[in-house]
C-alpha cells in the first residue's frame, strides 16, 4: 500500500478520532486569526503600531487580550492535538506491534502516523485559517450594519501565514511525540493483553477508602488505573480551561474597565455650551473613537466664538448645573522636548530622553479646579498652582515620547512640564490639556474660553436643559448634551467585545472535545467492566453516575488549576487597574461554573451510548 | 408428604437470533423448559449451541426475540432495564466463564458490590463479605485485586460474589472450563455446597464431575434442546 494510502485510508475508518482532532485544531486556528485580524482591522494590532481607531491607551489592552489568548490558543491547538493523538495511539499500539511483527520497519511506520498527523494539522489548519477569514468579514460586516463605520482592511496575508505555519510547527512539535513513544514499544510488547500505552496499566490503581461511596470508589479507581491518560487530560483540559478563564473573565472585565475609563474620559451627564460651529467640531472631535469623520479646520479663535464672563456666571446660577468648567479649545502644532534623567546605568550621571518629534494636536486651556472629567491618568492631574504644566493624551504620549512624564512638550514656543498621562478619547487621545491662563496668555492675551462643559444633576435634566436654552438664547451659542455621544462611546465598545466574547464558545467546545475523547477512551475501556456491574444489579443510572463522577474528578481538578492561572494572567499581566464590581464578579463566577457543568454533562454522551447496549453483548465482546 | 416446590424458570416457544451486518444467526429455537425450586440443572452441547444465550435469557441479561420467559413469576421481556437490573440483583446470582470481576475493585469489594447496589448497611454488607470469602477459602486475598489472584481464586470469588444478595437462582457458565483439575474440584465442590442448602441451580458445564449432581441434563445443539436426561 502506499505511504498516502494507508494513512488516508486508515484516517477515514477512525471518523471519530479523526473528527475530534480536526475539530479540536480547526478552532483553535480559527479563533486565532479572527482575534488578530479583527482586532488588525478596528485598530488594535497586535504589532502595537499606533492607529487606527481607538486610542493607543485602548489599543494597548485590546492588544494585551489579543497577544494572550492568541498565544493561548496555540498552546492549546498544540495540546489538544497532542492529547487527541495520544488517545489515538493508545488504541493503535497494537497495530503498530503487528506492523513490526509483520516485518515493517520502524521508520515505515513512523512515516505512516506522521502522514496521518500532517493531514489532520493541514486539514485543520486550512479549515480553521479559512473559517477565522470568514468569521472576521462577517463580524465587521455585522459591526457597519450596526451603524458603526468600520472599513475593510485588505488582509494581512503575512499574519495569516505566519499564525499558519506557527499551528502547524506547534501541531507537529507536540503531535509527534506520542507518535514516537508509540513507534518504540517492541512487538512483543505492544501485542500483549498485558501491555498498555499508559491507558491502562496492570496495577488496579491505589486502593481508595473504603469509606467512599461506591460511585466515587469506582471513579477513582478507574482515573488512578488510566493515570498517564488522565494526567494527560488534566493538563489539556487545565490549558483549555485557562485560555475559557482569560477570554471569559478577561473579556468581560477589560470590557467593562475599557467602558469605565471612557465614560470618566467623556463625562456622564455633561452639556457642552458654545457657538454651533465649535459644539459640532467638538462632537467631531469625540466621535474620531468610533467613526472616521473628515474635520473641517476652524479658526477657534474667532471672536464669535467667545463665551462671555458674565454668561458663565448666569449659567452657573441655574438650579441643577453641578459645575462649570470653560475651557478654551484650539488646534495646534506641538512638538516633544528632551528630558533629562539620571543614567540607569550609571556610566553618566545624566541622559537625555526623547527626541524633537512634533505633529497636530487638540489643545485645551482649563482651569484645574473646575474640570468635570475624571481621566484614568497615568502620573497625576493639573492642579490651581501649575502655571505651565500639561497632561496630554495616551495616543499624543506614545506616537511622540520616549518617557512623557520626564520630558516637556512645547505648545506656541512654550514648554509645558508633562505632569501625567491620561487615557481620552477626544481627537483619539491627540490632546494637550493646559491651564486656560497660560493658554489664553500665549495665544493673544484676550481669548478666554470658547466652549463651556456643564455637569448637571440628571434628576433636573429637562428643566435644566430648558434654562439653559433660555439664557443662551438671544446669543449665538447652543448647549449640546454629550449623553448621545457618550452612548455611542460605550456601544461601540460593547459591540466589539461582544464580537470577542463568543471566543469562549469556542474555547468550551474544545474543552469539551477533549474531555470528549477522555471520556469515550475511558468509556470504551471500562465497557466490560460496566456491564459486569449492569449484570450484578447495577441501573443504568449508576453507570452514569460512574462516568460523570469521573468526569466531575477531571474537570474540577483541571477547573481549578486552570480558572487559577486564567485569573493570574487576567488580573496580573492583562488589565493592570481593571475596574471589578460585584455584578462582573458574579458574571464572570457563573460562567465559568456554566462551563464546568456544561463540560461534565456533555462527558455523559459516551456513557448513555455504553449503557444503551445490552448486557450480554458488552459481556460477549473479548 | 411430598412438598410442592414452586416453578423458578418458565420458557416457551422461546428464540433468539442475533443480527450481524445483514445476516440473521439463529441462536435458541423454540425453547420450552420448566425449572423448579430447588432443581438442579445442567446444559451442555457443542460451542455456539446456545447455552450462554440460554443463561443469559433467564437472568434478564438480553431479551428474547420471540417467545416468553417467566422467571420467579415475572414476565422478562415485559420489563425495562432498570426493573431488570433489581430482577438481577435480587433474584440472581451470575458466575461467568470468564470470572469477570471488577478489575479496579478489591475481592471483598467485588463480594460487596451487588450488597451496596442492593442498599445494605456498611457493617452488614463487611460481614456477609468476609464470610462468604472465608466459605470459598480466600479471606487472606481479601484486599487484592483480581490482577492479583489465580484463575480458580478469581472464580471462587466470582461464587461468592453470586451469592453476596442469597440469591434463590444461581446461574454458572462453565465454571471449570478455563480451570486446571485441581482447582476445578475446588469448584465441584463449591457447587455441591450450594446445591444441598437448596439453590435453584443451571450450569453449562461439560464437566462430568459437576454433570454428576444434576437433577436433570438438557443437550443443546444448534439451538434446540435435543434431549432432556433425568
Amino acid at each position: 500500500m502506499s505511504e498516502i494510502a494507508f494513512p488516508v485510508k486508515d484516517l477515514a475508518r477512525r471518523k471519530f478520532q479523526t473528527g475530534l482532532t480536526i475539530v479540536g485544531l480547526t478552532i483553535c486556528t480559527a479563533t486565532t486569526i479572527f482575534l488578530i485580524l479583527f482586532g488588525e482591522n478596528i485598530g488594535f494590532e497586535i504589532a502595537l503600531v499606533t492607529g487606527g481607531k481607538l486610542t493607543t491607551g485602548f489599543s494597548n489592552i485590546f492588544s494585551r487580550f489579543v497577544f494572550m489568548v492568541s498565544f493561548l490558543n496555540i498552546l492549546v491547538g498544540a495540546l489538544v492535538t497532542s492529547f487527541l493523538v495520544y488517545l489515538s495511539m493508545s488504541e493503535r499500539v497494537r497495530d503498530v506491534g503487528i506492523m513490526k511483527a509483520t516485518g515493517c520497519l520502524s521508520s515505515i511506520a513512523f512515516g505512516y502516523f506522521l502522514t496521518e498527523l500532517s493531514i489532520i494539522v493541514f486539514l485543520s489548519c486550512v479549515a480553521g485559517t479559512i473559517l477565522g477569514v470568514l468569521t472576521h468579514f462577517a463580524s465587521i460586516s455585522a459591526l457597519s450594519a450596526l451603524g458603526f463605520s468600520v472599513s475593510q482592511r485588505p488582509l494581512n496575508l503575512w499574519m495569516i501565514v505566519i499564525i499558519f505555519f506557527v499551528f502547524v510547527v506547534a501541531s507537529h512539535i507536540l503531535g509527534i511525540q506520542p507518535v514516537i513513544k508509540a513507534i518504540r514499544v517492541k512487538p512483543a510488547e505492544a501485542l500483549s493483553p498485558l501491555y498498555s500505552y499508559g491507558t491502562t496499566s496492570g496495577e488496579p490503581g491505589k486502593p481508595a477508602s473504603s469509606r467512599l461511596s461506591l460511585t466515587l470508589r469506582v471513579a477513582y479507581r478507574a482515573l488512578m488505573r488510566r493515570k498517564s491518560a488522565t494526567r494527560r487530560a488534566i493538563i489539556c483540559l487545565a490549558a483549555v480551561l485557562t485560555l475559557t478563564t482569560v477570554t471569559i473573565a478577561g473579556g468581560i472585565i477589560a470590557s467593562q474597565t475599557t467602558q469605565k475609563y471612557v465614560e470618566r474620559a467623556v463625562g456622564r451627564d455633561i452639556i457642552i455650551v458654545g457657538h454651533p460651529d465649535l459644539t459640532g467640531q467638538y462632537a467631531s472631535l469625540l466621535s474620531q473613537f468610533f467613526e472616521t469623520k473628515e474635520i473641517e479646520p476652524i479658526n477657534y479663535l474667532d471672536e464669535k466664538y467667545q463665551i462671555s464672563e458674565h454668561l458663565i456666571s448666569e449659567l452657573s446660577n441655574i438650579s441643577g448645573v453641578l459645575k462649570v468648567d470653560p475651557r478654551l479649545v484650539l488646534e495646534a502644532n506641538v512638538s516633544e522636548v528632551q528630558g533629562v534623567i539620571i543614567d540607569p546605568e550609571e556610566q553618566t550621571p545624566y541622559v537625555l530622553v526623547g527626541d524633537h518629534r512634533f505633529g497636530e494636536a487638540l489643545v485645551l486651556g482649563v482651569q484645574p479646579e473646575r474640570v468635570v472629567n475624571e481621566w484614568l491618568i497615568f502620573g497625576r492631574v493639573l492642579n490651581e498652582t501649575d502655571v505651565y504644566s500639561a497632561v496630554i493624551g495616551d495616543s499624543l504620549a506614545l506616537e511622540m515620547f520616549a518617557d512623557p512624564q520626564k520630558q516637556a512638550i512645547m505648545v506656541f514656543e512654550k514648554n509645558f512640564e508633562i505632569a501625567g498621562v491620561c487615557l481620552d478619547p477626544l481627537n483619539n487621545g491627540k490632546v494637550v490639556y493646559v491651564p486656560l491662563n497660560a493658554l489664553s496668555t500665549l495665544v493673544d492675551g484676550q481669548s478666554n474660553c470658547n466652549i463651556l462643559f456643564l455637569k448637571i444633576d440628571p434628576s433636573k435634566r429637562s428643566q435644566v436643559v430648558a434654562d439653559i436654552e433660555e439664557r443662551v438664547s438671544g446669543t449665538m451659542l447652543e448647549p449640546l448634551e454629550l449623553n448621545g455621544i457618550l452612548e455611542k462611546h460605550l456601544n461601540f465598545l460593547g459591540y466589539i467585545w461582544s464580537f470577542i466574547m463568543f471566543l469562549p464558545l469556542f474555547s468550551l467546545a474544545t474543552a469539551t472535545l477533549c474531555l470528549l475523547g477522555y471520556m469515550m477512551l475511558s468509556v470504551t475501556g471500562q465497557q466490560r467492566e460496566f456491564g459486569i456491574m449492569r449484570a450484578l444489579g447495577a441501573k443504568p443510572k449508576t453507570i452514569i453516575k460512574i462516568v460523570f463522577t469521573e468526569a466531575l474528578i477531571v474537570t474540577l481538578i483541571s477547573g481549578a488549576i486552570g480558572v487559577f492561572i486564567g485569573l493570574f494572567f487576567t488580573f496580573v499581566l492583562l488589565i493592570p487597574e481593571p475596574v471589578i464590581s460585584q455584578s462582573t464578579l458574579t458574571s464572570v463566577a457563573g460562567l465559568l461554573l456554566l462551563v464546568l457543568i456544561l463540560l461534565c454533562l456533555f462527558s455523559l454522551y459516551p456513557a448513555v451510548r455504553a449503557v444503551k447496549k445490552s448486557v450480554a453483548s458488552v459481556l460477549s465482546q473479548p | 408428604m411430598k412438598k410442592i416446590r414452586e416453578k423458578v424458570v418458565s420458557a416457551s416457544s422461546l428464540c433468539k437470533e442475533y443480527q450481524i451486518g445483514g445476516l440473521i444467526i439463529p441462536a435458541l429455537r423454540d425453547i420450552n423448559l420448566e425449572v423448579v425450586e430447588g432443581e438442579f440443572v445442567s446444559i451442555y452441547g457443542p460451542s455456539g449451541a446456545g447455552k450462554t444465550t440460554l443463561l443469559n435469557l433467564i437472568g434478564g441479561l438480553d431479551q428474547p426475540t420471540s417467545g416468553g420467559i417467566v422467571v420467579f413469576g415475572h414476565d422478562l421481556s415485559a420489563y425495562d432495564e432498570d426493573f431488570l437490573a433489581t430482577f438481577r440483583s435480587t433474584y440472581v446470582g451470575f458466575v461467568f466463564q470468564s470470572y469477570n470481576l471488577v478489575s479496579t475493585l478489591t475481592s471483598l469489594e467485588n463480594v460487596s458490590f451487588p450488597m451496596e447496589l442492593a442498599g445494605w448497611s456498611e457493617e452488614r454488607v463487611r460481614e456477609r463479605s468476609e464470610k462468604l470469602l472465608r466459605l470459598v477459602g480466600l479471606s487472606h486475598r481479601a484486599n487484592h485485586f483480581p490482577a492479583q489472584l489465580s484463575g480458580g481464586e478469581q472464580q471462587r470469588v466470582a461464587f461468592a460474589r453470586a451469592l453476596a444478595n442469597d440469591p434463590p437462582l444461581i446461574l454458572v457458565d462453565e465454571p471449570t472450563g478455563n480451570l486446571d483439575v485441581e482447582t476445578g474440584l475446588e469448584i465441584v465442590s463449591i457447587l455441591e455446597k450450594l446445591k444441598m442448602k437448596g439453590k435453584t441451580i443451571l450450569v453449562a458445564t461439560h464437566d462430568e464431575r459437576i454433570m454428576k449432581f444434576a437433577n436433570r441434563m438438557l443437550h443443546l445443539r444448534d439451538g434446540r434442546i435435543v434431549a432432556k436426561d433425568e
